[in-house]
């Protein structure tokens, strides 16, 4: 067996672990007396140490273990939560975050042994409990005196254990060798996923001490999964059991390890008595195939101990080793990929068959044509049904990306010296993987501008009559096809006359341009290149590489960022995604004969005009319509197709909006409602303008662009 | 970029040999992925001007590239005859081009193709790499990679 089979698990876990640390330090910040808190972080760090010291990583399960140290006197009542301590386990935290990465990397922890780290802690340590780092804690005795309580539950089963002659042989040997030879039966706890991993992690760690000499259930059974909740081996060490049974225990998920030191007669003793009852087994392999069998046919000494074990076994054996409570599958993002493809493609020879079936029948009508067109219907539901399900697979909830922003605004806090909190709602929006994987860092950068800029210092509050602690809010909700997510504070709000004049400053436009500018014009200056605000440059922003890149990072995403704000009141930014990135219902229009599609999502309404509707604002064209004065876009002028000279008599208008503004998009021909696949232009085009976001395949095998209306705004 | 190009076991290179106005051009086998007739390209407005537009193939979106328009030759005139060349290249992904007719396949020796030196002044001799000799007739190499040089690719 090989570790790096479990390297996965192990990230993942300790990814778990440190959030759980993460989000329990922080409420510990604010109680400080929450003796729940305290010890579900001692067991996360405790755990941690446990999953490093097993997978053989030295200098994290040493930081773990001092952590867990601190914890244990904090538990203990010895020593009080202090902001400093808060702030060192931060860094311990950062520390362990890093050697995460750096086995994520390369499958080793890195070489920094973060001894600063480690020092402040055993200080601290030190000074809490006013002795000096003396090593006290050892394993828990709380686990020692469960444990006379839970023998009858853990009965010991490695007595239940089969010996070969080979093994036989090396147990003597062993012993001769003054070896002691010790039977250990290990449970896991019952909800645990990967059994066969927590047992390899148990093996791996005993067989630092000596060799195992027999296994129960065999080996190759541990590794399938092919067991209950325990399992139970002999080994020869030279070490004290007791040592060798705390770091089995050390093991995460694992319930309980039993275990004594025996001796070779008192082993084959045991062993013969059941021998006598059974057929001698002659070989080795055939033996370990029984292994299991054996399992149901509880020892005597078993069967004396707890009743309830017989029928426990044999249900064991009718549904091996999986629990019935967890109903999940973890697949890889690129078998989605690949069956979201092949979901696309399917929709893509539906359209075919549709295209097809609205050209043939105009000719012949008939039965036939009837039932074509209700199995095509029929088609169109499945494909519709499946296309949803796949995109519901894909989903998942923001959470994953907002959690560790409390912590950072804690940090940005202490650093900024201002006060500040960080209120989340709506965590539990879905979208798509995709986009969730690489929000975080616009988000990041959004938060960390309104700590900066937005939220004023704690002086200048309470001067303004607003409380002295700031508020960040993050709110993310669902809106038709799109999300939404606002970050808005209650800050100062962009003060639009000093970005003005910054502009002008810059040469990005003169004094006379800047007075006619709008509200939103100028607010629009935050998003361009190497435009910063901040009067010096931090390390948290100033370097005018923010918000141009918040804005890029979105679009790339299919989205958009908006901003609003009141000068002293604070401001909101609010950024907009698509829900999904491979299919949407778009509408077909063409202009000149070129078809496009519209993202039906920013569609508002259709209308049918007369050229004399078309009224002149400062020279550009709009309509009014239902009390809103509309800007018009010529697509064909837009687009640069050639111009058409015929007069109509009357005009299509697609309405669009984004946000709470509005679009006429003038086009010739409407091509009805179609389900598309978006796919991208490839690296080559230079698509600097962004109007054509992608292009999709219809059902006759044409090609149409996708006209992302964003862009117009 | 000699090195890039296939190189045969006794380092004979196999071109497929293309017209594209009165001059022969050869392109290095390995680097083309299918040759296909002339279909329907959608225009896509607002892109660098020698990219005649998008094809499907098979289902995937290809961009085309017109050489002539690249070397600042008279734009294209399609034939039956003429065919795109789908080209594979490392990286960047599939790409066509558009050429006016496809001749043949000839495989050349390296004592049949003649380096050309580089000229700063003329850009077209960028995309060349080398000459080729075929019995009588002359072939100018495409340096496949150049066609695509790396500033334009986003």
């Amino acid at each position: 067996m090989d570790v790096s089979q479990y390297l996965e698990i192990f990230i993942d876990e300790t990814n778990g672990h440190l959030q759980i640390l993460s989000d329990c330090i922080m409420t510990l910040e604010k109680e400080p007396e929450n003796m729940d808190v305290i010890n579900e972080i001692f067991r996360a760090a405790h755990s941690l140490k446990g999953m490093a010291g097993t997978m053989g990583f030295k200098r994290m399960q040493r930081l773990t273990h001092d952590m867990e140290n601190v914890f244990q006197e904090v538990r203990s009542g010895n020593m009080n939560v202090t902001s400093s301590l808060v702030d060192v386990l931060f860094q311990c935290l950062d520390a362990i975050e890093a050697y995460l990465d750096n086995v994520k990397e390369s499958s080793d922890e890195g070489t920094d042994d973060n001894e600063a780290i480690i020092k402040e802690l055993n200080d601290i340590l030190a000074a809490g409990t006013g002795n000096a780092s003396e090593e006290e804690k050892k394993p828990e005795p709380a686990d020692d005196k469960k444990a006379g309580g839970d023998d009858k539950k853990y009965s010991k089963k490695y007595l239940e254990i089969e010996l070969s002659e080979k093994e036989k042989e090396e147990l003597k040997e062993a012993e001769k060798k003054n070896m002691s030879i010790y039977g250990l039966t290990v449970f896991i706890q019952e909800e645990c996923l990967l059994k066969a991993a927590r047992a390899f992690l148990v093996f791996k760690a005993v067989e630092d001490f000596g060799n195992i000499i027999v296994y129960n259930p065999s080996s190759q059974d541990i590794e399938d999964e092919k067991f209950g909740v325990d399992f139970s081996f002999y080994m020869v060490s030279n070490e004290d059991i007791n040592k060798i049974m705390e770091v089995a225990q050390a093991v995460s998920e694992i319930e309980k390890v039993i275990g004594e030191k025996m001796t070779y007669s008192e082993l084959t003793a045991a062993v013969e008595k059941r021998e006598a009852a059974e057929a001698k087994a002659a070989e080795t392999k055939a033996q370990e195939a029984k292994a299991a069998e054996a399992k149901a046919v509880p020892a005597p000494q078993a069967a004396a101990t707890s009743a309830a074990q017989p029928a426990q076994a044999t249900a064991k054996k009718s549904t091996p080793g999986k629990p019935v409570t967890n109903r999940t599958v973890r697949v890889d993002i690129e078998k989605l990929d690949a069956l979201m493809n092949q979901v696309s493609e399917l929709i893509i020879a539906k359209n075919s068959l549709v295209s097809i079936g609205s050209t043939s029948d105009s000719g012949s009508g008939g039965a036939n044509s009837q039932a074509f067109h209700e199995q095509i219907e029929y088609l169109e539901r499945i494909t519709t049904g499946l296309h949803e399900s796949v995109m519901k697979v894909r989903m998942v909830p923001i959470e994953s990306v907002v959690q560790k922003f409390p912590r950072m605004i804690r940090d940005l806090s202490k650093k900024l010296d201002k006060k500040m909190e960080l209120q989340m709602t709506g965590e539990d929006t879905e979208l798509d993987r995709t986009v969730v994987d690489q929000i975080g860092d616009p988000l990041q950068h959004l938060l960390r501008n309104s700590a900066d800029h937005g939220l004023e210092n704690a002086e200048t509050r309470r001067k303004r009559g607003k409380p002295e602690t700031g508020t960040i809010h993050l709110n993310a909700f669902q809106e038709g096809n799109n999300v939404i997510i606002e970050v808005s504070d209650d800050g100062n709000g962009i003060d639009t006359e000093n970005v003005k004049s910054k502009a002008i400053e810059l040469g990005l436009i003169t004094p006379e341009q800047g007075a006619a500018l709008s509200q939103k014009e100028i607010i629009d200056f935050l998003f361009m290149p190497s435009f910063s605000m901040a009067k010096k440059i931090s390390d948290i922003s100033g370097r005018g590489v923010g918000l141009d890149v918040v804005k890029s990072n979105i679009e790339a995403l299919g989205g958009d960022v908006e901003v609003k704000s009141v000068l002293g009141e604070g401001s909101k930014f609010i950024v907009r995604l698509p829900l999904t990135l491979a299919i949407i219902q778009a509408l077909m229009v063409e202009v000149r004969g070129e078809k496009y599609a519209i993202s039906l999502g920013s569609i508002e309404t259709i209308e049918e005009i007369l050229p004399q509707d078309i009224k002149y604002v400062q020279a550009k064209e709009v309509i009014h319509i239902r009390g809103m004065v509309i800007p018009l876009v010529r697509l064909d002028q837009l687009l640069d197709c050639a111009p058409d000279e015929t007069e109509k008599e009357s005009l299509t208008v697609i309405i669009v909006r984004k946000g709470d503004k509005f679009a006429g998009l003038i086009v010739d021909e409407l091509d009805g409602q179609q389900e598309i696949v978006i796919k991208s232009l490839g690296k080559y085009i230079n698509n600097s303008t962004k109007i054509i976001s992608g292009a999709t395949v219809l059902g006759d095998g044409e090609v149409a662009l996708i006209l992302d209306v964003n862009t117009l705004f | 970029m000699a090195n890039n190009v296939s190189i045969a076991e006794d380092g004979k290179k196999q071109f497929i040999v293309v017209k594209i106005g009165s001059e022969q051009y050869g392109i290095d086998i390995s680097y083309v992925d299918n040759i296909v007739r002339m279909q329907k390209i959608t225009r896509v407005p607002k892109v660098q001007p020698y990219f005649k537009g998008i094809i499907n193939l098979r289902g995937e979106i290809v961009p085309v590239m017109s050489i002539r328009t690249k070397m600042d030759l008279e734009p294209d005139e399609f034939t039956d005859v003429t065919r795109i060349i789908i080209l594979k290249l490392e990286e960047h992904g599939v790409l066509g081009i558009l050429v006016d007719e496809v001749k043949e396949v000839v495989t050349l020796a390296p004592d049949e193709i003649d380096k050309v030196s580089y000229d700063a002044k003329n850009n077209k001799s960028n995309f060349i790499n080398g000459v080729g000799k075929n019995g009588e007739e002359l072939i100018s190499l495409f340096d496949t990679n150049s066609i695509i040089d790396e500033t334009e690719a986003v």
